[in-house]
C-alpha cells in the first residue's frame, strides 16, 4: 500500500504541474482536466491495497449508491418539473382562465376556454372512434387469433404504430384529410388522435382478454352459448376493469399530444365549436404562447401546461387505481 | 322437454349466424391496423416523390437548406436526430438501469409501488411540458452554470474539447439530448424492470446463497439472462427518442447546421417538420419535408422492428 | 325412435359388459331400471391430441336416471372421455374423436350437428367453480335466456326451482342480485350446478366437481348428486374412489386410455374382475 501511495502522490504532482503549465491560458482548466487522471491513479492505489473480498464489497457499495442516486435523480426531476409547473402556472389558473378565450397578442388577461373545449372535444371524439376499433381488433387477436398466422403480424405492426412518431401521423392525416377537404379541421385533428388511441387500446384489450381464464369460457360454452355471446356477455364482463383502464391510459396519452394537431386542427384564436374548421387546443396553444415574447401569453402557457399535466397525471393515477381495485370482495 | 326443443331450434340458428358476423367484424378491425400502416407509408412515399426525383440520393448527404432556392438536404436534420438520440441513450440508459436495479433489488417492498408509480408518472408527462420546462428552466440553468464550466474546462482539453466549443447558449444539441434522456429513461426503466422480474427467483436465490453480492447477481445472473430483453427495451427507448418532437423543438435551436460541438444549436427531423411545415407552401419545400418524414419513419420502423423481435425472443425464452 | 331402440337392445348381448349387466340389474333393483335402453352409448371411441392417442377404443353405456363414475389414475383419459360427450374439445385445435357416441340413438359426433344445441341438452360442471361475473340470478338465468324468452314471473320461478334443486336457494334467496363471486367455494359450485340444470338438460357431466372444495361442501355436493340422479343421466369423473363407491351406480375404470373394466359399482368395488382394477382400488398404484 505504501509503495502504491508513493507512486500515486508522485504522479499527482507531476500531472498537476504538467496541467498548469500546459494549459497556459487557463491554469484552472488544466488542474480540473488533470483531476480525473489523478482520481484514477488514487483509485488504483487504494484498490490495490484491498483484499479481493473487500473489493467485491466496495464495487457493490458503489453500484448500489449509484443506483440509489439514479432513482433519487428521477424522483428529483419529477419534483422539479411539477414544482416549476405549479410555481409558474398556478397563478394563471384563475376564473378568467376557464371562462375566457385566448387573448390577442399584446393584450392583458384572457383565458384558455376555447383551447380547453377544443382539447376536450377532439380527445372525446378520438376516444369514441378509436376505442371500439381497438377493442374489436384486440378481441380478434385474443379470441380468434390462435393459430391464425396473421395474428402475430398484426400484433407486431400494432406495437410499431404504438411507438411511431406522432408527427408522422399528423402528416398522414394532413395528406389524407386536410388536403382532400381543402381546409384544416377539428375532424382531422380527432382522426389523427384516434390513430394514436387504437394501438394502445388493442394492446391492453388483448392482454386483459388473455387474462380471463379459459375455464370461464368453457363454462359458458358448456351451456350452449354461441361464441359471440361468450365473448360479449362473459369474457368482456370479466375483463371490463382492465379494458376500461386501457381506454383511460389511451386518453392520458393523447391528451398531451401536440405534433399530430399541428397540421390538422392547428389552432384558433377565437371561440369556435365548428368541427369543420380550425380548432384551438391546449397543446398547440401552449406551443405558440410559450415560444412568443409576449409575457401575458407566456403566463397563460404555464397555466395551460399545469392544467394539462395535472389532468394527465390524474388520469394515470385513476387508471392505476381502477386496475388494482378488487370490485368483488370475498 | 318438447316445447323447449321447439323453442331452441327456432332461436339457435340465428345465433350461430351472428357468430360469423361478429368474427368477421373483429377480423375487419384487426386488418384495419395493417391498412393504416400501409396507408401511412404509401401516403408519405407519394408526397415525397417530387423531392426524391429532384434531389435523388444526394438528399441524404446534402447540408443545404435554402427555401428560396428550393435546395434542400437532409444531412443536418438526420445528424441532429442521431446525435440527440445518442446523447439521450448515453445518459438515459445507465440511469434507467440504476432505477430498474433499485426497484427490483434494493427497494424495500412497501416502497416499490410508490416509486414505480412515480417513475411511470414521469413517463406520462407529455413532451410539450418537457419542452417548455426545458426552455424556461433547464436551458437557462444550463446556460448560466453548467455550460460555462464545460466550455472552460472540457472545451480546452485536446481532442475532446472540440465537442464543447462555442458560446454558452443554453439551448443546443446537448441540452436537447439531456431532455430526451429524461423523457425516455422512465420508459426504458420500466421495460428493464419487467424484464428483470422474469428472472426466476430461485435462480437469484442460488446465487445469493453462494454469497454473491447484489451487484454480482445482477451482473452475472440477471443481465446475461435478460440481455436480449434489455437490448430490446433500449431499442424501444431509442425508437421513442428518434421520433420525439416537442421536447426537442423547444431546445434544439432550430438551425440547419452541423457542428462538431454539441453545445451548438442544430435541428432534428421532427423539429424541422414542426417548425417549418406551416410555412412550406412551395411544392418542393413541402415535398422535401415529407421526404424527411419518410426518412424518419423508416429509421424508427427499423429500430422498433429490431426491438420487437428481440423482446419477442426474450418472451419465448422466458416461456411467457 | 322406438325402432332404433329395439335395434340397439338387440345388439347389446354381443358386448360382454352389457351382457353381464342386464341379468344383475334385474336381480337387484327394485326400481324400474332394467327395461330402459341406455341414454348414452359410446362405441369404439378413440380420441387424439394431435397424433397422441389418448383414448383407445372405449365402448360403454350410460343409463338414464343413474350415476356412472369414471375412475382411474391421473392421465388415464377419464376427463378426456367426459369432455367428448359434449364435444367441448372442439374449442381447441388438434383434438379430434372417432367412433360413435349415441345419445337417444343419435350420433353426437356427427360433424353436421349443432354444437350449441347439443350443449344445451348435455350440461357440464367443472372442477373449479366458475361463476360468471354477474349476479346470482343472472348466472342461473343466463342459460335459460339463450334459448327461451320468458317474462319476469316464469323466469323467477325457473331460477328459484333450479336453485332449490341445487340446494342453494335458502342461502341465497335474499341476495339474488349480489355477484356470484361473493359466494364461498362450495356455494359457487352449487351455483354452477344450478346454472347447468336450469336449462333442463338430459345428461349432466360432472368433472371432479368436489375436488376443489372442503370436505363439508364435498358432502353436500354428493348428497345433491344422489338427489339429482332421479331426473338426469349423470356421468361423474372422480379421483376419489370412496366418492365413486358411495355416489355411483355404475363405474368405469380407465387406465392409459383403455377401458379396463365397466360394471355396477358394487361389483367393481367388491369383486372386480381384472387384476388392474383390483390393484387400483386397493391403492397399489395411482
Amino acid at each position: 500500500m505504501d509503495r502504491r501511495a508513493a507512486i500515486a502522490t508522485a504522479v499527482t504532482i507531476a500531472l498537476l504541474g504538467l496541467g498548469i503549465v500546459a494549459f497556459g491560458r487557463s491554469p484552472l482548466a488544466g488542474a480540473i482536466t488533470a483531476l480525473p487522471l489523478i482520481a484514477a491513479v488514487w483509485l488504483w492505489a487504494i484498490w490495490g491495497g484491498l483484499s479481493p473480498y473487500a473489493r467485491r464489497r466496495a464495487t457493490n457499495v458503489v453500484v448500489l449508491t449509484l443506483s440509489f442516486g439514479a432513482t433519487g435523480l428521477g424522483v428529483l426531476v419529477l419534483a422539479l418539473i411539477l414544482g416549476d409547473l405549479i410555481w409558474n402556472g398556478l397563478s394563471a389558473l384563475n376564473l378568467d382562465f376557464f371562462a375566457q378565450s385566448t387573448p390577442a397578442s399584446g393584450s392583458v388577461g384572457g383565458g384558455m376556454l376555447n383551447a380547453i373545449y377544443g382539447s376536450a372535444v377532439m380527445t372525446g371524439v378520438a376516444t369514441l372512434v378509436g376505442s371500439p376499433v381497438g377493442i374489436l381488433a384486440g378481441t380478434f387477436l385474443a379470441e380468434y387469433g390462435r393459430g391464425n398466422p396473421i395474428a402475430p403480424v398484426i400484433r407486431f405492426i400494432n406495437d410499431i404504430l404504438l411507438s411511431a412518431p406522432s408527427i408522422i401521423v399528423g402528416l398522414f392525416i394532413y395528406q389524407v384529410m386536410v388536403l382532400r377537404m381543402g381546409h384544416f379541421s377539428a375532424w382531422a385533428g380527432s382522426a389523427a388522435l384516434a390513430i394514436l388511441v387504437v394501438p394502445v387500446v388493442v394492446r391492453t384489450t388483448e392482454d386483459m382478454l388473455n387474462l380471463v381464464p379459459n375455464s370461464l369460457r368453457e363454462a359458458a360454452v358448456a351451456l350452449g352459448t354461441p361464441k359471440w355471446k361468450v365473448i360479449v356477455s362473459v369474457t368482456y364482463r370479466a375483463a371490463m376493469q382492465g379494458m376500461l383502464t386501457g381506454v383511460m391510459l389511451a386518453v392520458a396519452r393523447i391528451a398531451g399530444e401536440t405534433a399530430p394537431l399541428l397540421f390538422t386542427a392547428v389552432n384558433n384564436q377565437f371561440w369556435s365549436t365548428d368541427m369543420n374548421s380550425w380548432m384551438a387546443n391546449l397543446p398547440v396553444v401552449i406551443f405558440q404562447f410559450a415560444l412568443s415574447p409576449d409575457a401575458n401569453w407566456q403566463r397563460l402557457a404555464w397555466g395551460g401546461a399545469l392544467l394539462v399535466t395535472v389532468t394527465i397525471l390524474a388520469l394515470n393515477i385513476a387508471a392505476r387505481l381502477l386496475a388494482s381495485w378488487r370490485s368483488f370482495s370475498r | 322437454m318438447a316445447e323447449i326443443a321447439l323453442n331452441r331450434s327456432a332461436e339457435a340458428p340465428r345465433s350461430s349466424g351472428f357468430d360469423k358476423v361478429f368474427q368477421a367484424t373483429t377480423w375487419f378491425f384487426a386488418i384495419l391496423i395493417l391498412v393504416i400502416l400501409a396507408a401511412i407509408i404509401v401516403s408519405l412515399v407519394l408526397s415525397a416523390i417530387p423531392a426524391i426525383r429532384r434531389f435523388g440520393p444526394g438528399f441524404l448527404t446534402s447540408a443545404a437548406w435554402n427555401p428560396v432556392k428550393a435546395d434542400f438536404g437532409a444531412l443536418p436534420a438526420i445528424y441532429g436526430t442521431l446525435i440527440t438520440s445518442f446523447i439521450a441513450m448515453l445518459v438515459g440508459v445507465p440511469v434507467a438501469f440504476g432505477i430498474a436495479l433499485f426497484i427490483t433489488e434494493l427497494c424495500p417492498r412497501w416502497l416499490r409501488r410508490p416509486i414505480g408509480t412515480l417513475i411511470e408518472l414521469l413517463a406520462g408527462i407529455p413532451s410539450i411540458i418537457y419542452g417548455i420546462w426545458g426552455l424556461f428552466v433547464f436551458a437557462p440553468f444550463f446556460q448560466s452554470t453548467v455550460e460555462p464550466w464545460m466550455i472552460d474546462t472540457l472545451g480546452n482539453v485536446p481532442l475532446v474539447g472540440v465537442l464543447f466549443e462555442g458560446p454558452p447558449l443554453g439551448i443546443g444539441a446537448f441540452t436537447a439530448g439531456l431532455i430526451l434522456a429524461i423523457m425516455v429513461l422512465p420508459f426504458i426503466a420500466s421495460v428493464m424492470r419487467d424484464v428483470f422480474e422474469t428472472v426466476p427467483a430461485v435462480l437469484k436465490e442460488s446465487a445469493y446463497g453462494i454469497g454473491a453480492t447484489t451487484w454480482e447477481v445482477m451482473w452475472n445472473i440477471v443481465l446475461p439472462t435478460t440481455r436480449v430483453g434489455v437490448i430490446g427495451g433500449i431499442m424501444l427507448g431509442l425508437g421513442r427518442a428518434l421520433g420525439e418532437t416537442m421536447a426537442v423543438t423547444f431546445v434544439i435551436g432550430n438551425a440547419h447546421q452541423i457542428h462538431a460541438s454539441v453545445l451548438q444549436p442544430g435541428t432534428t427531423i421532427s423539429a424541422t417538420l414542426a417548425n417549418e411545415f406551416a410555412e412550406a407552401v412551395d411544392g418542393t419545400y413541402r415535398s422535401s419535408l415529407f421526404l424527411l418524414g419518410l426518412i424518419l419513419f423508416v429509421i424508427t420502423f427499423i429500430v422498433l422492428a429490431i426491438a420487437k423481435t428481440l423482446l419477442f425472443r426474450m418472451q419465448q425464452r422466458a416461456g411467457t | 325412435m322406438t325402432a332404433l331402440d329395439v335395434a340397439q337392445t338387440s345388439e347389446q348381448p354381443t358386448r360382454a359388459p352389457a351382457a353381464t349387466l342386464t341379468p344383475k340389474m334385474a336381480e337387484r333393483a327394485p326400481a324400474a331400471k332394467p327395461a330402459l335402453p341406455p341414454k348414452v352409448q359410446i362405441r369404439d371411441l378413440k380420441f387424439y391430441y394431435k397424433d397422441f392417442l389418448a383414448i383407445n377404443g372405449v365402448t360403454l353405456e350410460l343409463q338414464d336416471k343413474a350415476v356412472t363414475a369414471f375412475i382411474g389414475p391421473s392421465g388415464c383419459g377419464k376427463s378426456t372421455l367426459l369432455r367428448v360427450l359434449n364435444r367441448i374439445y372442439e374449442l381447441y385445435p388438434h383434438q379430434r374423436a372417432t367412433g360413435e357416441v349415441l345419445v337417444d340413438g343419435r350420433n353426437i359426433l356427427d360433424p353436421g350437428l349443432d354444437l350449441n344445441l347439443l350443449r344445451a341438452r348435455i350440461g357440464m360442471v367443472f372442477q373449479k367453480p366458475t361463476p360468471f361475473p354477474m349476479s346470482i340470478y343472472d348466472n342461473v338465468a343466463f342459460g335459460i335466456r339463450l334459448y327461451e324468452s320468458l317474462s319476469t314471473a316464469p323466469m323467477d320461478e325457473r331460477v328459484e326451482s333450479a336453485l332449490r334443486r341445487a340446494a342453494l336457494w335458502d342461502e341465497v334467496k335474499d341476495k339474488l342480485r349480489q355477484s356470484g363471486l361473493s359466494l364461498s367455494g362450495g356455494q359457487q359450485q352449487r351455483l354452477c350446478i344450478a346454472r347447468a340444470i336450469a336449462v333442463k338438460p338430459e345428461v349432466l357431466l360432472l368433472d371432479e366437481p368436489a375436488s376443489a372444495l372442503d370436505p363439508i361442501s364435498t358432502q353436500r355436493i354428493e348428497e345433491l348428486i344422489a338427489e339429482l340422479k332421479s331426473d338426469y343421466c349423470i356421468a361423474i369423473v372422480t379421483h376419489n374412489m370412496q366418492q365413486a363407491a358411495r355416489s355411483s351406480d355404475f363405474t368405469a375404470f380407465l387406465y392409459l386410455g383403455e377401458l379396463i373394466e365397466f360394471d355396477e359399482t358394487e361389483a367393481i368395488f367388491t369383486h372386480p374382475k381384472k387384476r388392474q382394477t383390483e390393484d387400483y382400488i386397493t391403492g397399489r398404484f395411482g
